[in-house]
């Protein structure tokens, strides 16, 4: 963060690496891939920017998080409510959803006063607590039955997002978007601020850093992103009951994703996600029908073992020693 | 400028300051002594309100009890850690001016350069992670940290503990030169008594959570209770 860095806080790498995102995300309509194929992809990116999300309170906040199926749950839910029982059309009823997941997140404000494995315990027991409530709300929520009648995603200027196309280009676009929030944030004094406080606390209070405020904001912030998220899943997959939007899945891939591709990076939880989950839906799947998950834990430990900063730090070793330039602050 | 009137911590069933009431003037550099446990760093931690305290401490008339750590570090009152405290992932330049956007509320990348030069670490600014730091240095870039806050009270804790004779000596002519550069008021930890002798104008002596002395450092070295504390055979 030089002076000129930081007066510029999209810079053009930052803007390079939005721009390679858009490339390669588009990658796959430009080589003609099957709605199947699509169809997984989508997943992937559902699970990149609920990794983005993860890895801003992991990362920046200092604050791990085994319970962001809470946040995701609650945006799938209050979208598809505001759409169906409201009329509210889907494309504004998303970030609708991402603010009522931030709601729901300030019930979490007590547990910033942990740190390490109890706040994990405690946002854990948190998603719990949602998965509960939709399940014994029926009134409102259709119980362990679900909602399967609302709306999906709509059509604007003759662009079908509810088309498997549509769907990619919108969520690949939202994880776009979501990963240049995280670069400014990153780039910020905030963002400086909040990394300090994942080391040092007492430090970085002592000269004027009002912690407590600074991590609710991220809490608050992560918990909009999973919400839209779970919003956006939820009006591209049509149904939703308790036990599948409050899943643990959606806790514990993005953090598989994030260490996988590498949460220190911004770009590292995007490919991690979606690298993890192609191999385990494309290869391990198809290797081991039943039970393909070992494979996955199979190469999530040997990546933690011999690339601790994952794909990202992977990446960048190969640049140094190919004579490129080592960034470690991708 | 700091007035501490009754000021009481417990932990648990353990006395750690015990009704200490004292006050610094505005621009004095008081010596803070006092054996190993006697309650000094439990002392800087209620002024800088990392440690909840009883009593009352005021600071520029102000009552900064119940005030949180970094409201009172905005209010002007800065400190360091007898172990250096960096954000290690930072550059030196950038951990001060994390310190002066938070701590002051303003940017002044002249202000940051001027406490550079004064630290001697300029040529250190931007070259590493402060990790990377030298002890010595780590020390300077702590005392800038706190300097990049802009603060009117500087509490150091055993800054010059770990450095050689001639270090220390170098250093505390540098604590002379800030004291003089920036108009601060000193509280200093410190074990010294040489030390004490040629840089404080007042030492003010805890031992087991009890203020024993105040005064002058000839006073207060002459006082049996202090000799006593320090040579163990009071509470042996």
């Amino acid at each position: 963060m030089s002076d000129t860095a930081s007066s510029r806080l999209l810079s053009g790498r930052s803007l390079a690496m939005a721009g390679g995102l858009v490339v390669v995300g588009l990658l796959p309509l430009a080589a003609g891939a099957s709605p199947y194929m699509l169809g997984l992809l989508i997943s992937s990116l559902i699970l990149a920017g609920l990794g983005l999300s993860w890895a801003l309170l992991g990362n920046l906040g200092g604050m791990v998080s085994f319970g962001h199926a809470a946040f995701f749950g609650v945006g799938s839910y209050a979208s598809a409510l505001l759409a169906a029982k409201l009329g509210v059309p889907v494309l504004l009823a998303i970030p609708l959803a991402g603010g009522v997941a931030t709601l729901s997140s300030l019930a979490m404000l007590p547990a910033l006063r942990l740190s390490g494995p109890y706040f994990a315990l405690a946002i854990l027991a948190y998603a719990q607590i949602f998965r509960i409530l939709a399940t014994e709300a029926s009134w409102l929520t259709g119980g362990a039955a679900g909602l399967q009648r609302f709306p999906g995603l709509p059509t604007v200027f003759g662009f079908n997002f509810a088309e498997r196309h549509g769907s990619y280009v919108l969520v690949l676009g939202m994880v776009v978007l979501c990963a240049l929030i995280y670069v400014v944030i990153r780039r910020s004094y905030v963002g400086i601020a909040l990394r300090a406080i994942a080391e040092s606390e007492d430090a970085t209070r002592v000269v004027g850093v009002n912690s407590t405020l600074l991590k609710t904001w991220m809490l608050m912030l992560s918990a909009f992103i999973a919400g839209m998220f779970g919003a956006l899943n939820a009006h591209i997959i049509g149904f939703l009951e308790p036990d599948y939007a409050f899943s643990g899945i959606w806790s514990v891939m993005p953090i598989i994703g994030a260490v996988f591709g590498g949460y220190r990076s911004v770009i590292g939880p995007v490919f991690g996600a979606v690298v993890i989950y192609m191999f385990d839906q494309v290869i391990a799947k198809s290797l081991i029908p039943v039970g393909h998950q070992i494979l996955l834990g199979i190469v999530l430990a040997g990546m933690v073992l011999l690339a601790p900063n994952g794909l990202a730090g992977l990446v960048g070793r190969i640049f140094s020693r190919t004579g490129g330039k080592h960034h470690a602050r991708a | 400028m700091l007035a501490l009137d009754g000021v009481t911590v417990r932990f648990g069933g353990l006395l750690a300051l015990s009704n200490i009431t004292f006050t610094v003037e505005k621009g004095e550099i008081l010596g803070l002594v006092g054996p190993n446990g006697a309650g000094k760093t439990t002392l800087f931690n209620c002024i800088s309100g990392l440690v909840r305290a009883r009593g009352r401490i005021g600071f520029e008339g102000k009552d900064m009890t119940r005030l949180p750590l970094h409201r009172r570090a905005r209010s002007g009152i800065g400190r360091t850690f007898q172990i250096p405290q960096p954000m290690h992932h930072l550059t030196v330049r950038e951990n001060l001016t994390v310190a002066q956007v938070f701590g002051a509320g303003r940017k002044d990348p002249a202000r940051i350069a001027e406490i550079l030069d004064v630290m001697e670490l300029s040529h250190k600014a931007d070259a590493d992670a402060a990790s990377a730091l030298a002890l010595q240095e780590l020390k300077r870039l702590e005392i800038a940290k706190a300097l990049a806050t802009e603060p009117r009270l500087l509490l150091l804790d055993e800054v010059l503990a770990g450095l050689e004779s001639n270090a220390k000596r170098s250093f505390m002519l540098k604590l002379r030169e800030l004291h003089a550069l920036f108009g601060l008021t000193i509280v200093i930890v410190e074990h010294d008594i040489e030390t004490i002798s040629n840089l404080c104008t007042r030492a003010v002596v805890l031992n087991f959570g009890q203020l024993i002395a105040d005064g002058t450092p000839a006073e207060v070295f002459s006082n049996p209770a202090v000799v006593e504390s320090y040579t163990g055979t009071a509470h042996a």
